[in-house]
């Protein structure tokens, strides 16, 4: 039995442990003004590091801390030599892209060396627990608090004392002003990273000792919660990222403690939409500073978009329609059908991220609802399928809006952390609201596709379904973008606070971008919810967000075209070359790598 | 105006920088003298800023020369010419706002090693600038626009500077402290620290310069000493837009 001060202790050990990421992702931040997406790989790193070290090295506890340090600062520093640097003069979306690519490599990494099966990670500690008042402590718990007071100590001392710690502080402050006193900024940059991964890579050691066990899917929660807690704290502030950490292990431990454990995490991202939509520069930010980041314009990369001639299209799409009809395998039209599923997705992303410059990583929530909007209207409610799925584009289309529409009035990296936050929300109502999702038994038996009662069950029926249902959307989204209508999008995107003087309402253009594209989406999740005929809260998850954002940034920002072409491409190629499925995510990453090194405006250009 | 004078400290040779398409240097020369004031004037827009930024290596000229001392500063980074010797104070200040008076003061002594010769010097700035003494320990980001570029000049003056490089350094600040600004430029310039500047103000600029360029629209158009240029009705033309600006 569980006392308060229990939970207390235990949102506070956990919160310390969130510190070690949170104050990593402040530091980068901080200097770069670049949300890390890959602080969570190295944390992920760290644990199986500490692993090797413990289990197969059998190094003493104080060893094994320096040898995960020390490793994961390497890994640190290698990141921001041959990730980022490169990028420095590129557009402002290049490094979140990147850290998000190199996060999918170090993931898959550690997952192909190590199997994605759990792994036990001993402590190495007593198995005590102290009494103290009404709950009580164990050495583990002792541990965890020491490391995170003395990082903290050690970092305040550094900043504060050090020379290179001061340069740390007056590049945040002012990168030119700091270059002009001399500071080299590329130095800065390293000592940072490598701060960042050290204090990292010990969070997820200690993580997998407090838990007694390491997996892979670590990763992301770990980039999740430090990304909330430094948010909360306000960006870039380190000591607002110690207290947001610690007041994140309350939130999470007491919400633990009265709703139960799949609740953590809901309370976590409602904290971090909270902190958003009230005080996006964080709890503790002066009301002096700046509205966060006015990047409008120069966070996308301009270019010059590819011009396909009518007949080509009209060709390609012919071509493409008559398929079915030549002696194809089953398993390629398979292929085009999921790649049709993924166009329909890119399509919505590509219009709220191109043309008014929210880059969603959060777009699979889209799928999300109009799937179980369309199983369940099918299935409790008999509404023929046809019109489900329409529902289902309906239903994504308002709610997809009305949960986005609090983060309509932040910018640049905040866009991307909420709409990360608000997929997440998505997924973990879907798992908790078990009265009308069916929880985490998920739905089956969804009835099979089907238009005017008649029942699509052969490949190639459902192949020209989803495959038509793509064409009109993209018809209606380059009729759309040809309007007077895209070009206020475009105005938005390219610099709001002008669009705003020339009298565009943001919050209505936003929100008719995301009415059509939570549309678009929410088809797409209906269809495949009839086609795979079970769905649960995991279906949809954030690695096919990003995998849309992969498409979309591979077809050329905001372009209709390049949407298709990059998920044919991103889907087709693999089975092409017939790449096994466990490297396919690696593959992505390298891809969205080398795109945003080489060719960030995409194969065809952005609009 | 290609020839540079062998005593100059710093000349700019036949500079032509682009931002993209858009020229913004037109074969441009300057040349500062060593142990003088040189000022360069000219209206919005007429590339004063980015000449700065072409002497501290935060852009760099598409051809060209840029040398310090006889040295090319091409190919150096911001921190390298720093410690080749210039500082800057930059436009509008740009303190770390966040960090206190003592701290941004010795921020600019970042190049330096020789921790007791700071701390001399820290001392002499706090003559030099006596406003200052009580105002150490508060956030620089607090004080007034004039206390601001005090701690700016304090700043640049702490690396031991050869030369000091000034952008607007009189821009937004009340008239006493723009006589306070002035007489300090001056006496700084005194101790043997060249000093290049670029204003708007004319009429401030070229009382304590010894030699003035007038840059429009990317080509200088006057030159001259200081004394012969006050005179000069065509810097009035210069300022007021003129006839022939294109």
């Amino acid at each position: 039995m569980s006392s308060w001060l229990d939970y207390t202790i235990n949102g506070l050990i956990v919160g310390n442990v969130y510190a070690l990421v949170a104050v990593g992702l402040a530091l980068i931040f901080g200097v770069s003004r670049l949300i890390n997406f890959a602080q969570g790989s190295i944390y992920l790193v760290g644990a199986y590091i500490g692993w090797v070290a413990v289990v197969q090295l059998h190094t003493p506890l104080p060893l094994t801390i320096i040898v995960v340090a020390v490793a994961a600062a390497l890994v640190g520093l290698i990141i921001e030599r041959f990730g980022l640097r490169p990028l420095q003069n590129s557009v402002r979306i290049a490094p979140l892209l990147a850290t998000i690519g190199i996060s999918f490599v170090l993931d898959q990494l550690v997952m192909l060396t190590f199997s994605p099966n759990p792994r036990a990670l001993p402590s190495q500690l007593p198995d005590v627990r102290f009494q103290i008042g009404g709950g009580t402590i164990g050495p583990l718990d002792l541990l965890i608090a020491g490391v995170g007071i003395t990082s903290a100590l050690l970092l305040f001392v550094f900043l504060r004392y050090s020379k290179l710690g001061w340069a740390i502080r007056a590049t945040a402050q002012d990168r030119d002003a700091a270059m002009q006193m001399g500071v080299d900024v590329n130095r800065v940059n390293q000592a940072v990273f490598g701060i960042a991964a050290a204090l990292g890579g010990i969070s997820g050691l200690l993580v997998g000792m407090y838990y007694n066990q390491i997996d892979t899917a670590m990763s992301l929660q770990a980039t999740l919660k430090g990304v909330v807690a430094e948010v909360v704290g306000g960006a870039g502030n380190v000591p607002g990222a110690v207290i947001g950490s610690l007041l994140l292990g309350l939130v999470e431990s007491y919400g633990v403690a009265v709703f139960g454990t799949s609740y953590r995490n809901l309370f976590a991202f409602l904290l971090l939409v909270v902190v958003l939509v009230l005080r996006p520069n964080g709890l503790f930010a002066s009301a002096r500073q700046a509205p966060p980041e006015p990047l409008t314009g120069t966070f996308i990369a301009p270019s010059r978009p590819v011009r396909i001639p009518r007949w080509a299209l009209l060709i390609a799409t012919a071509v493409f329609a008559i398929l079915p009809l030549l002696p194809v395998s089953f398993y390629v039209l398979q292929t085009l059908i999921n790649a049709s599923l993924l166009g329909m997705l890119a399509l919505s992303l590509t219009l709220v991220a191109g043309t008014i410059g929210q880059v969603s990583l959060g777009h699979a929530a889209l799928l999300a609802i109009g799937a179980y909007t369309s199983a369940l209207l099918s299935l409790t409610f008999s509404v023929p399928v046809g019109l489900a799925i329409i529902g289902g584009g309906l239903m994504s289309a308002a709610l997809g809006t009305a949960l986005i529409s609090p983060s309509f009035r932040l910018r640049g990296h905040y866009v991307s952390i909420a709409t990360l936050a608000i997929g997440e929300i998505v997924s973990l109502v879907i798992l908790n609201w078990e009265s009308v999702t069916r929880g985490p038994i998920g739905i089956s038996g969804i009835p099979p596709l089907s238009l005017f009662g008649y029942e699509l069950v052969s490949p190639i029926s459902i192949y020209w379904f989803s495959f038509i249902a793509m064409v009109v959307l993209a018809l209606l989204q380059g009729r759309l973008l040809g309007s007077h209508l895209g070009r206020s999008f475009r105005a938005i995107r390219d610099d709001d606070i002008a669009a705003r003087a020339y009298g565009l309402s943001l919050n209505r253009y936003k929100s008719l971008a995301f009415i059509f594209g939570g549309f678009a989406a929410g088809v797409s999740g209906g269809i495949a919810a009839h086609l795979y005929s079970y769905i649960n809260h995991e279906t949809f998850n954030t690695q096919q967000s990003i995998l849309a954002l992969t498409v979309v940034i591979l077809g050329g920002l905001g372009n209709v075209v390049g949407a298709i072409v990059g998920a044919v491409a991103l889907v087709g190629l693999p089975e092409v070359f017939r790449i096994a499925a466990e490297y396919r995510i690696l593959i992505y990453g390298i891809v969205l790598l080398l795109l945003v090194r080489f060719r960030p405006q995409g194969l065809l250009g952005t609009m | 105006m290609t020839n540079t004078p062998p005593d100059a400290l710093l000349a700019l040779t036949d500079v032509n920088t682009f931002y993209g398409q858009a020229q913004v240097h037109f074969d441009l020369s300057i040349s500062v003298p060593r142990g003088h004031i040189v000022c360069l004037l000219g209206g919005n827009a007429s590339g004063k800023s980015t000449t700065m930024k072409i002497i501290l290596g935060l852009v760099k000229p598409r051809s060209g020369d840029v040398t310090f001392d006889g040295a090319s500063l091409l190919g150096l980074t911001t921190p390298q010419i720093v410690r080749r010797g210039i500082a800057s104070v930059p436009e509008a200040r740009r303190l770390f706002a966040d960090m206190s008076v003592r701290e941004n003061i010795l921020m600019g002594a970042f190049v330096r090693d020789d921790r007791e010769a700071i701390a001399q010097d820290l001392d002499k700035m706090l003559t030099l600038f006596p406003k200052l003494g009580q105002r150490l320990s508060q956030r620089a980001g607090s004080l007034s626009g004039g206390e601001q570029q005090m701690v700016a000049m304090a700043r640049a003056l702490m690396s031991r500077p050869r030369m000091i490089v000034m952008d607007e350094p009189t821009m937004g600040l009340s008239p006493l402290y723009v006589d306070r600004v002035l007489e300090l430029i001056r006496t700084i310039n005194q101790e043997g620290v060249s000093v290049f500047m670029v204003e708007q103000n004319a009429s401030l600029a070229l009382e304590i310069a010894h030699e003035a360029y007038v840059l429009q629209t990317g080509k200088i158009v006057l030159f001259g000493s200081a004394r012969a240029l006050k005179d000069d009705p065509r810097i009035r033309d210069a300022y007021l837009g003129g006839s022939e600006a294109a």
